[in-house]
């Protein structure tokens, strides 16, 4: 049996080294890799919830980012579009 | 010291502090990247992890309350998100003078169901949400308004129904407050108010998703 201690360590490392990889990570300069990096403390966070038996949190969690992450992809296309520089 | 009920878990007490702590952590790298980056679509994305780490610390708490607290600080990020992308967007199409769609190709649906039994399928949601009420039972009502609206053989609804029924949103919106406020003020009535808050919630969330579909109606199709 695993302990529930894994599962929330696991998270908050997820955590930690995805906001870094998001801040510093390499090619973070191209919006559309930083904005999918944002993805791993996404998924770290959900295990946190996971953790804490936060059921309808997670839910809403999850579909939250994903509507964030079609609002932002579309936002660098469109602005890719229009010739700005990002 | 720290004074903790005795309701809450050994489990969450004994994990309060490092969840406390990585929050923190996490604020502080996001914070970082934030004042180091110039682009604003950049700093944009940067503030999803400030948000995750809000989430973290007001997860630590690990009762229900947390639980509540979440979810309207979800709804307020995305919100935000999503008029900050606005204005970026209005910013570069002023100032560039070319204009990009929201979506790349039109909106058509060219669907048979739509056409053969929507009203059918829109009742039948419409009672089963009912059925459930709550936030669920919105939701689900809701998808069968929307159906209905989206369907090709219903046309010509005046608007004044559609004001109306956000009138009505509305009122079911105190509806649920006072549910709320039942259940803190007169606790022997607790039934009351979590029907009172079940229903209200219900009929706002049911005629919120209804109104995406008339505004869909209105600017997707215009062909």
């Amino acid at each position: 049996m695993l302990e529930v201690y894994i599962w929330f360590y696991a998270g908050c490392t997820l955590v930690i080294v995805g906001s870094l990889a998001t801040v510093i990570g390499p090619g973070v300069k191209d919006p559309l890799v930083r904005t999918l990096n944002t993805e791993i403390p996404a998924v770290g966070l959900s295990l946190i919830f996971l953790t804490y038996n936060h059921t309808i949190a997670l839910l809403t969690f999850i579909a939250a980012t994903s509507i964030i992450t079609l609002i932002l992809l579309r936002t660098i296309v469109r602005l890719e579009e229009m010739g700005a520089e990002l | 010291m720290i004074l903790v009920p005795d309701v809450v878990s050994p489990v969450v007490v004994a994990i309060y502090a490092p969840a406390v702590f990585v929050g923190i952590i996490v604020a502080l790298i996001g914070l970082f990247g934030i004042s180091i980056e110039k682009n604003d679509l950049q700093v944009l994305i940067l503030t999803d992890i400030v948000g995750v780490a809000m989430l973290i610390i007001v997860a630590a708490v690990g009762t229900d309350l947390a639980e509540s607290l979440v979810l309207p600080g979800l709804v307020v990020e995305l919100a935000e998100i999503l008029a900050i992308c606005e204005i970026l967007m209005s910013r570069e199409m002023r100032k560039t003078g070319k204009s990009v769609s929201l979506i790349p190709t039109p909106l058509n649906f060219d669907m048979e169901v739509l056409q053969t039994s929507p009203v059918f399928i829109a009742v039948i949601l419409v009672i089963y949400g009912a059925f459930l009420s709550g936030f669920t039972g919105g939701a689900i009502a809701g998808g069968g308004i929307l159906f209905y609206v989206m369907s090709l053989t219903v046309r010509g609804l005046p608007s004044d129904l559609w004001e109306g029924i956000a009138g009505a949103s509305g009122i079911a919106w105190c509806l649920w407050l006072t549910g709320f406020l039942v259940l803190f003020v007169f606790p022997n009535y607790w039934l009351l108010g979590l029907m009172l808050a079940a229903f209200g919630v219900f009929i706002k969330v049911a005629f919120k998703a209804g109104l995406i579909g008339v505004m869909n109606r209105e600017e997707f199709r215009k062909e």
